[in-house]
């Protein structure tokens, strides 16, 4: 685990350089010297005042898998929304009065993350997970990392 | 129902997928992973159909009355709450998309004139309006999470 600055919220109170027994938090780019960072350290985490750090993990559980029928339901539905979000991404293409044509992007980008969502709750939740690895074998996209 | 297998899932549905796990990729930080399955999620993408918006309408209200209640049963037996969440999230926005569209059937392109429209990129819950939503009454999601609709380039 190492310690990972959004600088959005960075309000640049600088509490974190005070906590910082590595001076990891001191850089040039606003990013935390993930080489200087000390594993599950967190000091920065619980002095920024901002909430602006946080730890990312190296490694993830596996997801606990869920009943098969009904991640197959679920892929049912993300298969019904992706048809969505194609017919909506043809509309867009064809329709040419410009209330029309944003309703139909609007749809578009609505169907494919209620689709995406439908994707994570039939167990395809990380990249680094056993549905999505027996994926990979069956497309053919080994070289694709975790 | 129908219950679909992984290697059933059509080009548009794996880009679906492959464009959620770009996502979880970036929130992991992982900016390579993240390019490699948004690439792939643009290499399946497709745009195919002739329905227009009153075909998109009925499958909205087909799903509603069908597909929606019948996942439930079956989530709700197990006790899935995670797909349950999913299904509550999905329904509500199913219904503001098919009112959205009954709204520009009625109203024609006056609906949407001076007006954007606003995602929630975490439900993908939409808003027609001037300003962007303070709070996704979906998801609780805070204005941030809300992008404006641009219209591709044609
Ligand atoms: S403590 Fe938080 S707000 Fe202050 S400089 Fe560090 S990250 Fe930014
Ligand atoms: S977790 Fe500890 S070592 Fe890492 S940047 Fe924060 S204070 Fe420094």
């Amino acid at each position: 685990m190492y310690a990972s600055r959004n600088i959005s919220l960075c309000t640049k109170d600088c509490l974190c350089l005070f906590v910082c027994p590595t001076g990891a938090t001191d850089t040039e780019n606003g990013q935390i010297d993930r080489e200087k960072c000390i594993d599950g350290c967190r000091k920065c985490v619980d002095a920024c005042p901002s909430h602006a750090i946080s730890l990312v993990f190296e490694e993830y559980p596996e997801p606990i898998p869920g009943d098969a029928d009904l991640s197959g339901m679920m892929l049912g539905l993300l298969q019904k929304k992706s048809s969505l979000e194609a017919a909506a991404s043809a509309l867009a293409g064809e329709k040419t009065d410009p209330g029309a044509v944003k309703l139909a992007e609007a749809l578009r980008r609505s169907f494919r993350i209620v689709g995406e969502d439908c994707a994570r709750e039939a167990g395809f939740l990380l990249p680094q997970c056993d549905p999505v690895r027996k994926l990979k074998e069956v497309l053919d996209l080994t070289d694709i990392g975790e | 129902m129908e219950k679909v297998k992984t290697e059933k899932l059509s080009r548009n549905a794996l880009s679906v997928l492959f464009s959620n796990l770009a996502k979880a990729s970036e929130k992991q930080q992982k900016y390579e992973l993240q390019e490699s399955w948004s690439r792939l999620s643009e290499n399946y993408r497709e745009s195919t159909g002739d329905a227009d918006f009153p075909d998109i309408r009925e499958e909205l209200v087909r799903s509603l009355a069908e597909d929606y209640p019948e996942i439930r049963k079956k989530a709700q037996s197990l006790s899935d709450r995670g797909v349950l969440r999913a299904l509550v999230w999905g329904e509500k926005v199913t219904t503001i998309q098919k009112s959205l569209i009954d709204r520009y059937l009625s109203k024609g392109e006056s609906l949407l004139e001076g007006k954007d429209i606003f995602i929630c990129e975490a439900c993908g819950f939409l808003y027609a309006g001037t300003e962007t939503p303070a709070l996704c009454p979906v998801c609780k999601a805070p204005s941030s999470r809300f992008s404006k609709i641009q219209v591709p380039a044609k």
